[in-house]
């Protein structure tokens, strides 16, 4: 295999349980989604190729090189990890200048690329708060700035559009699409996959530890389709979001399950997607947050993953 | 591009202020203001000065080091690795170019500087009191000898708790063993056996270097330069053994999320 990331019968155990189960999967140039359920292994992959964990069995390189061990090869790649936890007492600026200093870069040049990176991610105005007060979506931003300020040559992206808002994750998809075709070789994952979707058709499925499917996504795409789809929003004033939604045809129907939130069932996730961002901004409504449950991708997964036995 | 050195500095940088953040900052600045309160309740019993003078020292010896510096760099020095490992914020040093020695000497090294912001206030400020209470002028030569000793106890003890966080997950349990058992424990057996702790070498260095007073009392067998040798090389070994440790350890969080 000669991938940018080469992945042969990887196996990772965390005590009894398995993260990894003999993984095997070529990442080519340019960006690919590694989609899953929650607990499919995709972190547990991200971890082992940030070289925190170290395989158990199996052969993993990335750029050619072991995953696992030091180098200046490191410095080629750029992680963007799924937590939201910084460093919360130094400033966005601060945050992404010192990780520079650390890779090696001078001071000045370090705070050049910096502000770079920031503006890259629309955080100038917020770089110098600190990042305590940082929202969800400000915290991803800012993590990924850190990820892609030494111009590495491969990006990972660990859930990068986990909790951000509507118009965050149009312009987070927009900074990889930008990014993709500046010719970095990115892998993104999600347990969502109308948003890898639309960031490119090269697709790694992972469930229990293993790649189920690579690349087919037509196939993939028709059987999630024929399964509704559970959309989470936060917002502020959710009766009046409700409503707006409401009147689309492709939702089937709105539930209040706390304050604050609002579950809707739509036949038509990508018209969703689509859709969503240009609804707040005209309609001036208020949403925080969008998460895509897991329950309708589980049950596709499942029939993959048993397809395959 | 910056070398080694600018690399190692960063990172001590990084660590010294993080260390210096939030409310266990203001916890450790409250705890190394103790035995300087406790000096100046004694002063407030109007004691003849040189009662007051030996009472400073003793608590140098009794609490300052064994267990208010002691408690300070297990805070500090565990939490370079350890607290980062379980909040995931590790992750963020250990993904880069920087080699991790690298890594682990600046930590030890901005946990030094910052738990001294702590230590030689608990060891100088007792004295201060103690001047201003009672009257008491101490020589240059015993003012000295404790800020060496808090220097060599934060060296000493923040190397071994920097191994501690790295070679253990229940590294606060074991440090805590470690200061209040083995530490207090072993000095009071016979024959050799005390010459295993780090306090030893720290009452040693004190005896040797404030030879009338208080702690005169206290084993000196050891000539004050023999003391620091080892100290120096408490801390310059367990630094290296962390160094080799953080090599071949996990720093992603033992979770089964994957």
């Amino acid at each position: 295999m000669t991938g940018v990331v080469d992945a042969e019968t990887v196996t990772k155990r965390y005590g009894e349980v398995l993260g990894l189960n003999g993984f095997s999967a070529t990442f080519g140039a340019g960006i690919t989604g590694l989609v899953g359920p929650n607990g499919a292994g995709k972190s547990t992959l991200f971890r082992l190729l940030a070289g925190q964990l170290k395989p158990d069995a199996g052969r993993l390189t990335l750029l050619g090189h072991p995953s696992w061990g030091p180098g200046e090869f490191r410095r080629r790649v750029g992680y963007c990890p799924e937590s939201p936890a910084l460093f919360d007492w130094m400033t966005g600026n601060d945050f992404v200048t010192t990780l520079l200093r650390v890779d090696g870069f001078s001071r000045s040049e370090a705070a050049e690329r910096s502000a770079r990176a920031v503006a890259e991610v629309d955080l100038t105005q917020d770089g110098n708060r600190r990042l305590r007060v940082y929202s969800k979506g400000m915290r991803q931003r800012v993590k990924i700035a850190q990820c892609i300020a030494h111009d590495p040559e491969l990006i990972l992206l660990d859930e990068p559009l986990n909790g951000v808002d509507p118009v965050g994750r149009a312009s987070l998809s927009a900074l990889m699409r930008r990014l993709g075709s500046a010719g970095r070789q990115i892998i993104v994952s999600s347990h969502v996959l109308y948003e890898v979707e639309r960031l490119t058709d090269q697709i790694v499925m992972i469930a229990n530890g293993q790649a189920i499917a690579q690349g087919d996504l037509h196939r993939i795409r028709d059987l999630i389709d024929s399964h509704p789809h559970v959309i989470d929003l936060e917002s502020a004033d959710p009766r009046a979001l409700g409503r707006a939604l409401g009147a689309w045809d492709h939702v089937v129907s709105i539930e209040f399950p706390e304050p604050g939130r609002l579950r809707v069932l739509t036949r038509s996730p990508d018209t969703f997607y689509a859709a969503l961002p240009e609804l707040v901004l005209t309609e001036g409504l208020s949403v925080r947050a969008v998460r895509s449950a897991d329950d309708n991708l589980d049950a596709v997964f499942r029939y993959l993953a048993e397809g395959r036995r | 591009m910056t070398g080694a050195l600018g690399r190692l500095g960063t990172v001590a940088w990084l660590s010294f202020r993080g260390s210096l953040q939030g409310l266990r900052a203001v916890g450790l600045a409250a705890f190394a203001l103790m035995p300087a309160l406790i000096v100046a309740a004694i002063a407030t019993a109007h004691p003849s000065p040189a009662v007051l003078a030996d009472a400073a020292l003793d608590l140098l010896a009794l609490l300052v080091l064994p267990i208010v510096a002691m408690v300070i760099l297990l805070v500090l020095a565990v939490g370079q690795f350890r607290t980062e490992i379980d909040a995931e914020t590790l992750v963020y040093l250990s993904d880069r170019s920087v080699d991790r020695p690298t890594l682990v000497v600046g930590k030890y090294l901005g946990a030094v500087v910052a738990a001294l912001a702590f230590v030689l206030p608990a060891a100088l400020l007792p004295l201060a009191v103690a001047n201003i209470g009672g009257g008491t002028i101490y020589a240059a030569n015993v003012i000295e000898a404790v800020a060496a000793s808090a220097v060599l106890a934060t060296l000493a003890y923040a190397g071994v708790f920097l191994f501690l966080g790295l070679a253990t997950r229940s590294a606060l349990l074991v440090g805590l063993l470690f200061g209040f058992l083995w530490e207090e424990l072993l000095p009071l057996l016979p024959g050799d056996v005390p010459r295993f702790t780090v306090i030893f070498y720290l009452r040693s260095f004190l005896s040797d270097n404030v030879p009338n007073g208080p702690l005169a009392g206290y084993p000196g067998a050891i000539a004050a330069g023999s003391s620091v040798v080892v100290l120096v090389l408490v801390a310059l070994v367990f630094v290296a053994v962390a160094s080799v440790a953080f090599r071949y350890l996990e720093t992603a969080p033992e979770k089964e999320t994957a």
